[in-house]
């Protein structure tokens, strides 16, 4: 290539192996060069010096050459041209953007802006021409203006030019934007100003079922107030009621149900209010939520408001009572609400037990511990009779050995208990979840997401404005560096929220993917 | 492989007797910086990185197929050893980042030899494309030609005229232009002659690691000293993965794990990189730097793994 453009070339300088600057005539012809990748062939097991392994490593390594050696070139017309802006550390496209402006890109100032890390990718794609200064840049002048600690160091970036090139869609991973566990479990919106980078879009308020549409305060305060009693009630079932658990409430998901009640309230917005409930953030199945709100987000007192309890069958109101006007937006008033319409549509049927249910039943209720069928008990006549009993009863069970000093036995073998209880008390090492504590941990400069994943099958409804859920987070980091402990896997945990976190690691050119996962132990235990 | 003074500048004194015998003159690699990783830009260098027996790692995207990860392009990402034993054997000289020097003048000259050159490119392959439309035409002539055999006259006259028409009508859109997104910067480190001024002074980027980066260094630069190629085993849970001859042609044989003399090993952490090793049918190396390496003690102390089957 260098000898034969050599006569092309101006100076003598530019006249040697170095020079990587194609004529035009070689621009013209490349415009007609293959774009197959030659196969590798099946490799030797030992080098046996004959010729025709020479001949074959010789062909091997002409074909990987002539592989590296080879230069983008592209027609003018399929170049997005874009300037390098270092004080802001991004590239304006100075054309309209092509086909990755759906996953790529953002708008400030009404100007299209790409950040480094997506400007180098495409760079390397052969889409993108930026230029500096009115000169275009390298890809090499990118690697080294582009990539450092400020932005992308060249490690993440060539996690994220693997997945990119993989088809996934990637994004700069912004903590402000994970919700908590608390308020994915309310379903709050989540707000906009402490996202850091505003889209280009205000999003018109949408129906639509997604958690995370952008919806601004004031638009929450049109949400109707009892929607907003139902969405309150509803995501706190599993704290509250969960020792009434007993009353067969039915979340009003069928569709009359809620339609009947939004009959019966006066509804402020009167739009559809289920998106509260419909529910695309399921609780997570196994487990109660999370009642732990991390240190920013608590703004009502729940043990201060009272919740309606419209499951319970001792208290059977027709009506509720108008919520405190302190809990109110201020320009809002809520009238006393006639719940005897909704209540009618509960299902009151008892509960159908099959032979062996009952069978269950009776065991339980056999083995549970009733105090009044001990003759000795009943025998006393006051408190002060039964109080005595017990004192003798200790004396004579409890070796005072065992059960006087500062250490005592678990439990009482004299005690009924039954199997899952005694397990629970015997284990004083309990298991935790990842997520447990994990907001108090203090973060760490060593351990953070850098990107979010999307999958490629996603990229035709992608939304750069509402991405949705990424399908993981990554964290980038070496084999040269520390494999992250519990601290740093918990944070990680935290930080990522419900998504789960893979550690991308870089072994040079290599990278490999892990992931640290929750994991309970199955409890296998015979009430 | 006899005597390993363990000393900073020993030459490593094989690779050069190889080398220097086929390109006695050869200039030094350039290496750019990115962050604090070295990288290779220019073809030739790659080429002569790899004729040293480096294999690096190619991180960029192919420029034939940009969108898969099967096979990567330019730059080539040299390994902390690879760049150490280049730079203490005098073969690699860090090229300077992109300076701005030259001041208004030097930088308004820049480009308007860049749009010079875009300029004359245009007029280039406007007229080529314009030979490559005339060519087209006459192939479909004569095409037509045989296939009718009509008087020899009348088509020679048609095909002028329809030469004539496309000569008046032709224009090369600016779109079709085909421009080159270099990969390398061109430049200053281009000329053999900066070349030749970097390897008299070769400067040197001080490593200062740790006695396991430098465990690691004597591990590779003796395997090299043996011909072995070498890249990165972090996917095998080794130091390196050493190769028979060049990766392009042969697999792997053996997983070298850096390991001191004097340190102690879990038996079972040598049972799970023997086994990882049979299973990816290679053999696990255990590398030790010998202490106080002499005249008739090896620079370095192999023991071999292997998974071995009692029936």
């Amino acid at each position: 290539m260098a000898a034969d453009m050599a006569d092309q070339n101006k100076t003598a300088a530019e006249a040697n192996v170095y020079s990587e600057v194609l004529s035009p005539s070689e621009l013209f012809a490349a415009r007609s060069r293959s774009h197959k990748i030659p196969v590798r062939g099946q490799k030797d097991f030992f080098p046996n010096e004959s010729e025709q392994q020479r001949q074959r490593l010789e062909q091997s390594l002409t074909e990987h050459w002539s592989l590296i050696s080879e230069e983008r070139v592209e027609r003018l017309g399929n170049l997005v041209r874009g300037l390098w802006i270092p004080s802001d550390q991004t590239v304006e496209l100075q054309s309209p953007a092509g086909k990755f402006w759906q996953t790529m890109g953002f708008s400030a100032n009404g100007k299209q802006c790409l950040l480094p890390e997506e400007a180098l990718y495409l760079m390397e794609c052969g889409n993108l021409q930026v230029f500096h200064d009115d000169l275009p840049l390298s890809i090499q002048d990118g690697y080294e203006r582009f990539l450092s600690s400020q932005t992308v160091t060249l490690q993440q970036y060539q996690v994220f030019g693997h997945l990119k090139r993989l088809g996934y869609v990637v994004n700069r991973f912004d903590p402000s934007s994970v919700q908590s566990a608390y308020e994915r479990q309310l379903n709050l919106p989540p707000s906009r100003d402490r996202a850091g980078r505003q889209l280009k879009r205000k999003r018109t308020p949408s129906p639509g079922p997604s958690p995370a549409s952008t919806s601004s305060k004031a638009e929450a305060r049109e949400e109707s107030a009892s929607g907003r009693m139902e969405e309150d009630k509803l995501s706190l079932e599993g704290e509250e009621e969960a020792d009434k658990a007993d009353c067969p409430v039915d979340p009003p998901a069928r569709p009359e149900a809620s339609q009947a009640q939004m009959d019966t309230t006066d509804s402020a917005g009167g739009g559809p209010v289920r998106k509260w409930w419909t529910g695309d953030v399921p609780p997570e199945p196994g487990h109660e939520p999370d009642p732990l709100p991390t240190a920013a987000s608590p703004r009502w007192d729940f043990c201060s408001i009272s919740f309606p309890d419209l499951g319970s069958r001792e208290s059977r109101h027709s009506s509720l009572a108008s919520p405190d006007s302190s809990l109110l937006p201020g320009d809002l008033s809520v009238g006393v609400c006639d719940i005897a319409p909704w209540l009618g549509k509960l299902n009151l049927r008892k509960v159908h037990m099959s032979a062996r249910e009952k069978d269950r039943e009776h065991d339980r209720r056999r083995r549970q511990w009733d105090v009044n069928k001990d003759k000795q008990v009943r025998r006393c006549r006051n408190w002060a009779e039964y109080r005595e009993l017990q004192a003798r009863r200790r004396q004579r069970d409890r070796p005072p050995h065992l059960w006087e000093s500062e250490v005592t036995p678990l439990h009482d073998p004299k005690q009924p208990i039954s199997t899952k209880e005694l397990q629970d008390k015997i284990s004083v090492i309990k298991s935790s979840r990842l997520q447990d504590d994990a907001s108090r941990l203090k973060s760490s400069d060593e351990w953070r997401i850098c990107f979010n994943v999307y999958q490629p099958d996603t990229v035709a409804d992608f939304k750069k404005s509402n991405p949705g859920k990424p399908y993981s987070r990554m964290c980038v980091c070496s084999f040269d560096g520390p494999v992250p402990d519990l601290h740093a896997v918990k944070l990680l945990a935290s930080q990522s929220g419900d998504v789960p976190v893979v550690c991308a690691v870089v072994d040079h050119g290599d990278i490999s993917f892990y992931t640290f996962k929750d994991f309970q132990l199955p409890t296998d235990v015979y009430d | 492989m006899a005597e390993a003074p363990p000393c900073k500048e020993r030459p490593c004194r094989d690779e050069e007797e190889e080398e220097e015998e086929e390109e006695p003159a050869s200039p030094a690699v350039g290496l750019s910086l990115c962050g604090s990783a070295p990288l290779v830009w220019h073809a030739a260098d790659v080429r002569a990185v790899r004729a040293l027996g480096l294999v690096g790692a190619l991180v960029g995207s192919l420029p034939r197929q940009p969108r898969q990860n099967g096979r990567l392009g330019r730059p080539l990402l040299l390994g902390r050893e690879e760049e150490r034993l280049l730079a203490e054997s005098h073969q690699a000289a860090h090229l300077t980042p992109a300076q701005q020097g030259g001041g208004e003048e030097a930088h308004r000259q820049q480009v308007e030899q860049y749009e010079e050159a875009q300029r004359r490119s245009y007029e280039e392959q406007s007229v080529l494309a314009l030979q490559d439309r005339k060519g087209a035409l006459l192939r479909a002539m004569s095409g037509q030609d045989r296939g009718e055999a009509p008087p020899d006259g009348t088509s020679d006259e048609a095909l002028s005229g329809r030469l004539r028409a496309l000569d008046q009508s032709f224009s090369f859109p600016r779109s079709a232009l085909a421009v080159q997104l270099s990969t390398a910067r061109a430049g200053l480190a281009c000329c053999p002659e900066t070349r030749r001024f970097l390897r008299a002074s070769r400067p040197i980027r001080s490593q200062d690691d740790g006695p396991r980066a430098e465990a690691r260094y004597r591990v590779f630069r003796d395997l090299r000293g043996r011909g072995f190629y070498l890249t990165s085993a972090g996917k095998f849970g080794g130091d390196f993965l050493v190769y028979p001859g060049d990766p392009l042609r042969f697999h792997a044989h053996f997983i070298a794990v850096c390991v001191s003399l004097d340190e102690a090993v879990s038996l079972l952490d040598v049972l799970a990189v023997a086994r990882l090793g049979s299973n990816v049918k290679k053999t696990v190396l255990l590398c030790s730097p010998a202490a106080g390496a002499s005249d008739d003690q090896p620079d370095v102390v192999y023991t071999s793994l292997q998974w071995s089957g009692m029936v």
